[in-house]
C-alpha cells in the first residue's frame, strides 16, 4: 500500500492525479497540498470524512512552511512514503512571479521539496512531473526528441524555460540515488478537455492573442491531462527511476492547437520578435517570447515514448481533437480509445 | 556490353583506409579490406555484367566458387570478432520474438485503394493513378489526424506531388532503372550523390520512389539543418515528408521502417564546382551506424543531371561564411539574372538503383558500435555510388 503527497492538487492537472490516484485500490492514504482553498471537486473525497483525502494549504516555494509541514505531527503520522510534485501550472502560475531568494518559484519549490524527500528517511519516491520545452530544440518544422536529447542551456532562453531547465536538473541530479526513487515526468504541451492548455510556453493560459514566428508553424506534441495522471500512476506504481518522455499520439501545428484552445495566433517576422520581447520588458509586460524570438515559436518537437512504454508500462490511451459540445460549438476534447 | 575498367578515381576511393593505417604502421582493417567478400562481390559484380549468360552461369558453379561459399566466414580480425554473429544468436527465441513482433508503417497495394470522388481543383488536376498513390500515402497518418509526427500532411503533399510530377515528365524527363532494389517494405535506406543548387534531385527521387513502387512507398529525404532554419522552406520540406537530419529522426523514422534517402557528401556535394561535377565528395558516416542498427538495406543511388542542372563556376567561400549560407555560387546564370539564375537548366535526370548493400546482415547491430567499421562501410557505398555513376555518365 502506498502512502502519496501531491502538490499543488488544487489546480487542474493536480486534481487529475488525485482523481486518478484516489481510484487506485493500491493508494492507502493520499495528502494534498495546495496554494488555495480546497476546490470544489474535493468535497467528494473530504466531505464524506473519507480518511484517506487530506487536504492542506502550504506555500512549497518558502522554506519555513515546507519545513513546518514535514516535520509536523500529522505529517509523521500519514507516514507518508511517496511524493508526487505537480509544478504550478493554473491561472496562479506567471513568468513574471516574484522571485524566491533570487530563484523562480518553481525552481524553489523543487529545490525544497527535494531536499525535504531526501532528509526524510520514510520516503522512498518522489515523482516528479517537468516539461519537455527543456530540450534544445534543432531547426525543422519537427523533430524527434528522446529523453538522451541536449537540454537547453541557452542563457538567452525565456524565464519560464530556464524553470522548468532548473528544475529537470535539480531532479535529474538524484535520479540515480540508492535511498530515494526519482521519476521524472517530461511532458509536451498539456491540453484537457474544453480547450485548456497547460505547460506551454505561449498558450498557456487565458485565451488572446499570440505572436509566433512568420514562415514558422512548430509541431506541438500534444498530451491529454488524463493521460498525464495516468502516467503519474504508473510511475508510482513501478519500481523504476529515470527519466521519462510521457507524449500522445497527436502533434499538431502552432497555429492549429491556438485556433482549438481559442487563441488567436499572429504571425510576426522573425527579426521583429526579440524586438517585441525587449519592448514588452521594457514596458513591464509580462514576456512569452524570449530573447531572440523564442526557439519554441519557430521549431517543433515530437517526444519518443518508447522508454516510458517499454520501463513504465505507459501507453497514451487519450486521443485530441475537437468535438461539437451540447450547445453547437466546436471544443477541444480528450476521449479514451 | 564489354567489361568495364574501374577508372583511377575508383581505385584511390577503394582503399580508404590505407592511408591513416600507414602512418600507424599497421592497419587492423588491411586484413578485412583485402578478403572483403563484399568488395570482392562488388567486383564480380562489376566483371559478370560484362559476360555473356552463359559465362556468368558457369562462372556459378565453378569449383572455386563452391568453395568460397562453403569458407567460414569468421575471420582473424578483431575488428570481424565483434561483429560477425554466430548463428545460434540470431535465432535466439526472443530475438525471433521480436522480429515478429515487428510492424512497419505501410501503405496499401495500389489494387486495394479505392478512390474517393475528387475534391477542389489539385484533385481534379491529378490523374487517377496519382490519386491513388496519394491515397495510399496518407495511410502513413494515423487516424484521421491531418499531420503525421514529423509535419508531413496528406493534403499538402497533393499540390507538391502534382507540380514535382510535372517537372518530373515534362521538365527533367527523368528515366529510371534498376526500381526493383528498392525493399518491398521494411527500413531501408537510399544514399545517392548530391548537385545543384537547389535539391531537385531529392524531390526527383521522392516521386521516382512513389511512381515505381507498389505498395508505393513515401522517400523521405534528410535535409540539412539549415534548410530546417528557413522561413516557409521547413514548412515545405515537412508537409512534403522530409526530415531534418538528426540522429533521433533517423533513427526514429527507420525504427518505424519507413524509406530515407540521404546524400552522404552533404552541403559539400551541391557546392561542388563544374571541374568536380560527379566526383564523389567525403562521405558522412552517420547514415552506415544507423542503417547497421535498424537492420536496414542501403541502396546505392546516382542522380544523372544533378551535377549539370546548375553548374558552379566559382563559390565565394568567404562570401557564404559572411552570409551564413552554405553556398555563394557564381554560375553561368546567377547572379546574372538575379534570384531566376539559380533554377535548374532543363537537364534530362537519370536515376539509377543499385543493388541493396545488406551490410547488417553480416555485421549486425553490433557493427554500429565499430567507428573504423562504420567507416569502411560508408567508403563501400561511396564507391559503389561513383561506379554507378561512371558506368550510366554520357
Amino acid at each position: 500500500m502506498t502512502r502519496i503527497l501531491v502538490s499543488h492538487a488544487d489546480e487542474p492537472i493536480g486534481r487529475r492525479v488525485i482523481k486518478n490516484l484516489y481510484h487506485d485500490p493500491d493508494v492507502e492514504v493520499i495528502l494534498a497540498l495546495g496554494n488555495g482553498p480546497p476546490p470544489r471537486k474535493f468535497d467528494a473525497y473530504l466531505a464524506g470524512g473519507d480518511p484517506r483525502v487530506t487536504y492542506t494549504r502550504v506555500d512549497l516555494a518558502k522554506h519555513r512552511p515546507v519545513h513546518d509541514l514535514f516535520h509536523s505531527a500529522a505529517f509523521r503520522a500519514a507516514e507518508i512514503d511517496t511524493v508526487v510534485y505537480v509544478p504550478r501550472h493554473g491561472a496562479g502560475a506567471s513568468v513574471t512571479a516574484p522571485l524566491v531568494g533570487g530563484l523562480s518559484e518553481q525552481t524553489a519549490e523543487s529545490r525544497l521539496l527535494l531536499q525535504h524527500c531526501l532528509e526524510t528517511r520514510a520516503i522512498q519516491n518522489l515523482i516528479a512531473i517537468g516539461s519537455a520545452f527543456v530540450y534544445r530544440l534543432p531547426p525543422g518544422n519537427a523533430n524527434h526528441l528522446s529523453e538522451d536529447s541536449e537540454l537547453n542551456l541557452d542563457p538567452a532562453v525565456m524565464p519560464e524555460i530556464r524553470a522548468w531547465i532548473d528544475c529537470d536538473m535539480i531532479f535529474h541530479s538524484e535520479v540515480h540515488n540508492d535511498r530515494l526513487r526519482v521519476v521524472l515526468l517530461r511532458v509536451p504541451t498539456v491540453v484537457a478537455a474544453g480547450g485548456y492548455v497547460y505547460l506551454h510556453p505561449s498558450l498557456a493560459g487565458r485565451p488572446g492573442s499570440r505572436v509566433r514566428a512568420l514562415g514558422f508553424d512548430p509541431i506541438c506534441a500534444l498530451v491529454s491531462d488524463k493521460d498525464v495522471a495516468r502516467a503519474v500512476r504508473a510511475a508510482v506504481q513501478t519500481p523504476v527511476s529515470g527519466i521519462f518522455n510521457i507524449a500522445g499520439a497527436e502533434a499538431v501545428p502552432l497555429s492549429i492547437l491556438a485556433r482549438w484552445t481559442g487563441h488567436r495566433s499572429i504571425p510576426v517576422p522573425g527579426p521583429l520578435l526579440g524586438m517585441l520581447d525587449a519592448t514588452e520588458r521594457a514596458l513591464g509586460i509580462e514576456s512569452r517570447l524570449g530573447a531572440g524570438g523564442g526557439a519554441h515559436l519557430r521549431y517543433g518537437f515530437t517526444l519518443d515514448t518508447d522508454r516510458a512504454a517499454e520501463k513504465l508500462g505507459f501507453r497514451s490511451q487519450y486521443r485530441i481533437g475537437l468535438a461539437r459540445a451540447g450547445d453547437g460549438a466546436l471544443r477541444l476534447e480528450t476521449a479514451s480509445v | 556490353m564489354s567489361e568495364i575498367e574501374a577508372p583511377q578515381v575508383v581505385e584511390e576511393i577503394a582503399s580508404p583506409l590505407a592511408a591513416p593505417g600507414r602512418a600507424l604502421g599497421h592497419d587492423p582493417f588491411d586484413d578485412l579490406a583485402t578478403s572483403d567478400p563484399l568488395s570482392e562481390q562488388l567486383d564480380q559484380l562489376e566483371a559478370r555484367r560484362g559476360q555473356k549468360p552463359e559465362a556468368r552461369l558457369r562462372a556459378r558453379r565453378s569449383p572455386e566458387r563452391k568453395a568460397a561459399a562453403a569458407r567460414p566466414t569468421l575471420a582473424r580480425s578483431s575488428a570481424r570478432r565483434t561483429t560477425a554473429r554466430s548463428e545460434e544468436e540470431r535465432t535466439k527465441p526472443d530475438n525471433l520474438a521480436r522480429l515478429a513482433q515487428r510492424r512497419w508503417a505501410t501503405t496499401p497495394p495500389l489494387a486495394e485503394i479505392e478512390l474517393p470522388p475528387p475534391k477542389g481543383w489539385v484533385d481534379r488536376l491529378l490523374n487517377p493513378d496519382e490519386r491513388r498513390i496519394l491515397a495510399a500515402f496518407a495511410h502513413l497518418v494515423e487516424g484521421e489526424a491531418p499531420y503525421d509526427r514529423f509535419g508531413y500532411s496528406p493534403e499538402a503533399m497533393k499540390t507538391t506531388f502534382l507540380i514535382f510530377h510535372t517537372l518530373y515528365r515534362i521538365y527533367f524527363r527523368v528515366r529510371s532503372e534498376g526500381h526493383e532494389h528498392i525493399p518491398g517494405e521494411g527500413p531501408a535506406v537510399l544514399a545517392g550523390n548530391h548537385g545543384g543548387l537547389l535539391p531537385f534531385d531529392a524531390a526527383m527521387a521522392v516521386i521516382d520512389g512513389a511512381l515505381h513502387t507498389d505498395p508505393p512507398r513515401l522517400v523521405r529525404a534528410v535535409v540539412d539543418r539549415w534548410a530546417g532554419s528557413l522561413p516557409w522552406v521547413n514548412l515545405f520540406y515537412a508537409r512534403a515528408g522530409q526530415v531534418i537530419g538528426t540522429r533521433e529522426n533517423f533513427d526514429k523514422l527507420l525504427r518505424e521502417g519507413q524509406l530515407l534517402l540521404v546524400f552522404p557528401e552533404g552541403i559539400e556535394g551541391i557546392r561542388k564546382t563544374i571541374a568536380h561535377r560527379y566526383r564523389l565528395q567525403d562521405f558522412r558516416v552517420g547514415f552506415v551506424e544507423h542503417a547497421l542498427r535498424a537492420r536496414a538495406p542501403i541502396v546505392p543511388v546516382a542522380f544523372i543531371g544533378s551535377d549539370d542542372q546548375s553548374p558552379i563556376l566559382f563559390d565565394i567561400k568567404p562570401l557564404a561564411r559572411r552570409l551564413g549560407i552554405p553556398v555563394a555560387p557564381i554560375t553561368p546564370t546567377f547572379p546574372w539574372l538575379g534570384p531566376l539564375g539559380i533554377l535548374p537548366y532543363p537537364v534530362s535526370y537519370r536515376i539509377i538503383y543499385g543493388e541493396p548493400l545488406r551490410y547488417h546482415e553480416r555485421f549486425g547491430p553490433e557493427g554500429a558500435d565499430d567507428s573504423r567499421l562504420v567507416r569502411y562501410l560508408a567508403n563501400q557505398v561511396r564507391r559503389a555510388i561513383q561506379l554507378l555513376i561512371d558506368r550510366n555518365r554520357p
